[in-house]
C-alpha cells in the first residue's frame, strides 16, 4: 500500500515564538499570519500577533481594524516602557495585536540590543503562541526573527519567482545560522563567502559550503552539521489551484532535503478561492466570514497540526 | 547532490521492502521533482544536473519495476540470495507485507469534503483508490460529494468508506463511523 503520514514532530510547549516568512512580497503572508493567528484562538490558544512586516504593515487592516495608534515601534523607541503596552485587543476572543503600523522597523535598522530586548518581551507575554509576520526580503531583522522562533513558517505560492525567494530565504536564514556558530574567523570567511553566488570555493549549496569548511576545519564541521540538522523550517504553500500545485510542497521538502541537506517539512497548503478577496475587500478575515470555505478549513488543518506537532509527509 | 554511489532505492527513497505501489508513487514523485518544468528544483539544479537525476530516477524505477530485474538487483546488494524467490515479497522481512504506515485521525465529524481534501494532500487519485480497493470510482465521488441520494445502505457505505480510508492513509474503523454516522443522521 502507498500513501502518506502525518510525521510527528516534536510537540511544541507553551508560550512559544512561531513566525512566518517567505522571501516575496505579495504571496498573501499577511492575509494567513492573521488567519492562523484566528484559527489558533479558536483552538483555545492565546495569540499574540505581531507585525513585523518591515515598511508594509497592514495586519491590522486584514483583522478589520483601523490603525492603532501604539505599535512595536513605540516600545523599540522607549516611547512605552512596557509590551503589554503595545498589544492591542481585537473583536476576536484570545487573539491579540501588535500592530507595526507606525514602525520603525523598515526606516531605522534596529540594533543588536534592541532585538534583543523585543524578543526577551515577546517571549514574557503571558500567552500562548506569540505569532510573528515577518516582512519580504532577507534582511538581518527579518532572518533573526525566523531563527529564534520555535516554529518557522516559510510561505511560498506555486510560481517560479516565489519558490527562488523562498530558497534564497532559507539559505540566507541558514547561514546566518551556521555563521553565529562559527568557532573561528577562518570558518566564518569561508561562510561569507558562501553568501556569493560566484565565490571562489564553488559553494552552491549548504552540502558545498559542508564540504568546503571540513577542508578548512574538519573539527568545526561537527558543530555546523549539528546546526543544520536542527533548522527546520516548515513550508506553507498558500494560493493552490491543482493537485499538482499541492504536491509542489512535498517536492520542496524533498529538493531541501536531497540537494540542500535541510530538513524541511509541510505544514499544509491554502486553496486560492474568491472567498479570500471577498472578504479582504470588507475588510473582514475569511476564516471568520466564511468558516466553511476550503481556504478556512485548510488553515484551521494548518493550526491543528502545528498544535498537535504533525505536518504532512510522504510515504512510500 | 545525491551521491552516485546512492541505491536504486535511495535515488527514489524508499526501503527495499517497498511493494510495487510505493515504487510507483516514489518514481511518480521523483520525476516530478525533476521535470522540464518543476518549481521545486528549476532555481535549484541547472539544467544539466536536473537531466542526470531525472536519468538516475529512470534507471532505478527501470530496476525496481521489473520483478526479476529488482531480483538480480538485490541479490547484487546482498538483501537476499540468489536462490530466493524473484519477487518483492521475498525481501527479507520481520514481517511480511507493504512496509508499515502510520494512520491519521481525522477530527469528529468527517465529511466528504475532509476526506477530500485528505486525500489531495497526499497526491492520491479515485482511480488509485478504486484501483485498490475495488470501490467503484463512481461511488468514491459519491462519498466525497455526500451524495445522500445515490449514496449506499449504510452497511456497504461504511465498507467503502473503510477502504477510502485505508487506502489514503485514516485510521478506518473512525473514519468510517464518523463519516456514516453524520451522513445518515441527514438523510
Amino acid at each position: 500500500m502507498s500513501g502518506a503520514l502525518a510525521l510527528a514532530l516534536p510537540r511544541p510547549v507553551r508560550r512559544q515564538i512561531w513566525s512566518i516568512g517567505g522571501g516575496k512580497g505579495g504571496i498573501g503572508k499577511s492575509l494567513l499570519a492573521a488567519s492562523l493567528g484566528w484559527q489558533l484562538a479558536r483552538l483555545g490558544k492565546r495569540v499574540v500577533l505581531v507585525d513585523a512586516d518591515l515598511g508594509g504593515a497592514n495586519l491590522h487592516t486584514c483583522l478589520g481594524l483601523p490603525g492603532p495608534s501604539r505599535g512595536l515601534g513605540d516600545f523599540i523607541l522607549r516611547r512605552v516602557e512596557r509590551i503589554e503596552d503595545v498589544v492591542v485587543d481585537t473583536p476576536f476572543p484570545r487573539l491579540r495585536l501588535i500592530s507595526g503600523a507606525s514602525d520603525v522597523l523598515g526606516a531605522a535598522n534596529i540594533n543588536y540590543q534592541q532585538k534583543l530586548r523585543v524578543l526577551n518581551k515577546l517571549r514574557s507575554l503571558d500567552v500562548d503562541i506569540v505569532l510573528i509576520d515577518l516582512g519580504a526580503g532577507t534582511s538581518h531583522n527579518i532572518i533573526d526573527f525566523f531563527l529564534i522562533s520555535d516554529v518557522s513558517l516559510l510561505a511560498v505560492v506555486p510560481e517560479p519567482t516565489s519558490i527562488e525567494n523562498g530558497y534564497r530565504f532559507i539559505k540566507s536564514a541558514l547561514y546566518r545560522r551556521l555563521r553565529n556558530a562559527a568557532p573561528n574567523p577562518a570558518v566564518r570567511e569561508v561562510i561569507d563567502s558562501a553568501l556569493d553566488q560566484k565565490n571562489a570555493h564553488g559553494i552552491r549549496t549548504p552540502l558545498d559550503l559542508m564540504a568546503a569548511v571540513e577542508r578548512e576545519d574538519p573539527a568545526a564541521v561537527a558543530r555546523l552539521r549539528r546546526e543544520l540538522g536542527e533548522f527546520h523550517p516548515r513550508f506553507v504553500v498558500n494560493q493552490v489551484r491543482s493537485p499538482a500545485d499541492i504536491a509542489v510542497g512535498h517536492q520542496l521538502v524533498t529538493a531541501c532535503a536531497r540537494h540542500l541537506g535541510v530538513r524541511a517539512s509541510y505544514a499544509g497548503y491554502v486553496h486560492y478561492d474568491d472567498v479570500v478577496w471577498r472578504a479582504v475587500r470588507q475588510r473582514r478575515l475569511f476564516v471568520e466570514k466564511d468558516p466553511d470555505s476550503a481556504p478556512a478549513q485548510e488553515v484551521r488543518q494548518i493550526a491543528r497540526g502545528l498544535v498537535e506537532g504533525e505536518t504532512l509527509a510522504l510515504a512510500w | 547532490m545525491s551521491a552516485p554511489t546512492e541505491t536504486h532505492y535511495g535515488v527514489l527513497g524508499i526501503g527495499p521492502r517497498a511493494t510495487p505501489e510505493q515504487v510507483e508513487r516514489a518514481y511518480r514523485h521523483a520525476a516530478g521533482l525533476y521535470d522540464e518544468d518543476a518549481l521545486a528544483t528549476y532555481s535549484l539544479l541547472d539544467m544539466e544536473e536536473r537531466q542526470q537525476a531525472r536519468e538516475r530516477v529512470e534507471a532505478a524505477y527501470g530496476v525496481l519495476r521489473d520483478a526479476a530485474r529488482r531480483h538480480e538487483y538485490d541479490v547484487s546488494l546482498g538483501l537476499v540470495s540468489a536462490s530466493s524467490a524473484p519477487a518483492f515479497a521475498s525481501v527479507p522481512a520481520v514481517t511480511p507485507g507493504p512496509e508499515r504506515m502510520p494512520v491519521v485521525v481525522l477530527p469528529d465529524p468527517v465529511t466528504g469534503a475532509d476526506l477530500k481534501r485528505f486525500r489531495e494532500s497526499r497526491g492520491i487519485s479515485l482511480r488509485e483508490i478504486a484501483t485498490a480497493s475495488k470501490v467503484g470510482i463512481r461511488y468514491l465521488e459519491y462519498i466525497e460529494a455526500e451524495r445522500r441520494e445515490v449514496l449506499p445502505a449504510p452497511v456497504y457505505l461504511r465498507g467503502f468508506v473503510q477502504e477510502y480510508a485505508r487506502v489514503v492513509g485514516l485510521d478506518p474503523r473512525p473514519t468510517a463511523e464518523s463519516y456514516v454516522a453524520r451522513v445518515v443522521s441527514t438523510r
